[in-house]
């Protein structure tokens, strides 16, 4: 009993080990090879938070890793605001306009995408509303602008492409549920394959005008193997427009 | 000034009026110097609005030999701006019109520069053109379609990886991946703005066969459509490092009396450290909204 006990603990060891030695096929210049179509298989679309189910919402645990609650730790007036825009999300969700969804929102949309990477460039492809993150590498941030999808610029640390997002502005959520940043938000992404058809996806998210502290997400994100998979289209303002007719 | 362009340039009638009279001042930079002779900016819209405006076209500049990827293909990597003449305003050849500038367009055959339309398909391009301006597509921004978006402002941007040929526009953030990997075409039912492109290397020429089109595109600002039965395959063939000549086929037997051809071609930008903005088309658009009725659109025409 003892024994059998054992065996599985160190079966469970060995995964763990095996999770943690997994070393991604390489690109032609030796880095890790993030390439391919992925997608989240969560709801943080719906809320990034933990929630309860709802018409039309799945319930889930949502992707806050810190603080341990699962929480963003809004500033009272923040939590107060996010409350309004929960009311008033039909009307105020920039995703309901049509608009980009901003970072982190894009990586965990119901819509694949598709990483294109090479030695100084990497483009993050979305199937929705060909939203685009342009990644240039080991380059400098460009100052006093402000975009949807921020400045994103990006350097590796060994197996991890980190990614560093500034230049946001305030006109995109975190999910459907109202939570919300300011300009002020900046956000540090982590990029690593820690199995064949895993990449792990965690952020560091600050927005000192709206939080108490920084919090982090995570979040598997899956890799698409239908064979000839590929982006198709999800032209929002057309068929908004269509819908108005 | 050209970053964070919050609204589709090209579709306000307001911008295209300004861009004619620009035209008509400014000279063309780089006219006659394009490496290929028939549908390729030798006669180029210029520098209206400067070189940052959303006509400007490139400079002829001689390059190096073409390099090689890893996988041993040409290397068309980098950013790149489209001289087509003025096609821009109007694929066919064309004189002045209401918010449209003279001059020749891409159509390299027929070698009248005209659409070969079967007449149904020419009236209704006059009728969308004189009393529907307000459907073109881009003011709404859409998707420009393909061939359009090869020609379409402010430039673009090729990445090359193993198996696909990327294109990034910076106008609306449009895409396009081409896979070049041999597989088929998605089923006929689909339909994208965009439509399904597959693409293969015939030597250094990269062959790409589009369908799956929505026929929500135009050619242009001038109302020249498109079906959902188009098929069109392009040809980019690298010149030098600083040069692709582009030509494309355009089938449709529901609108033409026979297939048609475009050309042009590109320019490297050669600006150092030069990178593509963010052009937030859909988050700051009004152009719809200064549509009058008679132009198909909702406005009251102003006393």
């Amino acid at each position: 009993m003892r024994h059998r006990h054992l065996g599985f603990t160190l079966c469970l060891l060995a995964t763990a080990a095996a999770a943690q030695s997994y070393r991604a096929p390489r690109t032609p210049d030796g880095k890790p090879d993030l390439q391919g179509f992925w997608q989240a298989l969560n709801t943080a679309s719906f809320n990034i938070e933990p929630h309860s189910p709802a018409l039309g919402i799945p319930g889930g645990l949502g992707i806050v890793a810190d603080p341990p609650d699962g929480k963003i730790p809004y500033k009272p007036e923040a939590a107060a605001q996010q409350q309004q825009n929960f009311r008033n999300r039909a009307a105020r969700d920039p995703l309901h306009k049509c608009y980009s969804p901003g970072v982190p929102r894009m990586m965990y949309l119901p819509f694949p995408f598709q990483i294109i990477q090479t030695p100084k460039f990497i483009a993050i492809t979305s199937e929705y509303a060909h939203t685009v993150r342009n990644v240039s590498l080991d380059s400098k941030h460009i100052s006093d602008l402000d975009f949807y999808m921020g400045d994103s610029r990006g350097h590796w640390e060994g197996e991890t492409l980190v990614v560093d997002v500034t230049s946001n502005n305030d006109e995109t959520w975190f999910d459907a549920a109202g939570n919300f940043h300011s300009d002020a938000l900046h956000v540090v992404e982590r990029y690593t394959r820690t199995e064949p058809d895993v990449l792990t996806y965690e952020a560091t998210i600050e927005d000192p005008k709206v939080l108490t502290k920084p919090f982090k997400i995570a979040m598997p994100l899956y890799r698409h193997r239908e064979k000839n998979f590929r982006l198709l289209e999800y032209e929002c303002q057309a068929y908004a427009e269509e819908d108005q007719k | 000034m050209r970053n964070s362009i919050q609204r589709g340039l090209l579709g306000s009638l307001p911008a295209v009026a300004l861009a004619v009279a620009a035209f008509a001042l400014l000279p063309s930079p780089g006219a006659g110097q394009a490496p290929q002779k028939k549908g390729g900016g030798e006669k180029g819209v210029g520098g209206a609005f400067g070189k940052f405006g959303p006509y400007h076209q490139p400079p002829y500049a001689k390059g190096a030999p073409v390099g090689r990827t890893p996988e041993g293909k040409p290397d068309m990597q980098g950013y790149w701006e489209a001289r087509f003449n003025a096609a821009i305003f109007e694929v066919q050849d064309h004189a002045a019109k209401r918010g449209i500038a003279p001059g020749k367009g891409a159509i390299v055959d027929p070698p009248d520069g005209k659409i070969p339309y079967q007449p149904w398909a020419a009236e209704k391009a006059q009728d969308l053109f004189e009393h529907h301006i307000f459907l073109e597509p881009e003011a709404h921004c859409y998707m420009s379609g393909v061939p359009h978006q090869a020609y379409t402002q402010f430039g673009f941007q090729i990445v090359q990886t193993r198996g696909y040929f990327v294109m990034l526009w910076e106008f609306a953030h449009t895409y396009r991946i081409i896979p070049t990997d041999g597989r088929p075409h998605i089923p006929a039912s689909i339909k994208l703005f965009m439509g399904d492109p597959v693409g293969h290397w015939e030597g250094d020429a990269l062959v790409v066969d589009t369908t799956n089109e929505n026929g929500r595109s135009w050619f242009d600002m001038a109302g020249n459509f498109t079906s959902d039965h188009i098929h069109v395959v392009e040809r980019f063939t690298p010149v030098d490092s600083n040069n692709i000549n582009f030509e494309a086929t355009i089938e449709d037997p529901t609108m033409y009396t026979r297939p048609w051809k475009i050309a042009g071609n590109f320019g490297r930008n050669l600006e150092p450290n030069y990178e593509q903005m963010e052009s937030a088309c859909v988050e700051g658009n009004r152009d719809p909204e200064r549509y009058v009725e008679e132009e198909g659109g909702k406005s009251k025409k102003a006393k």
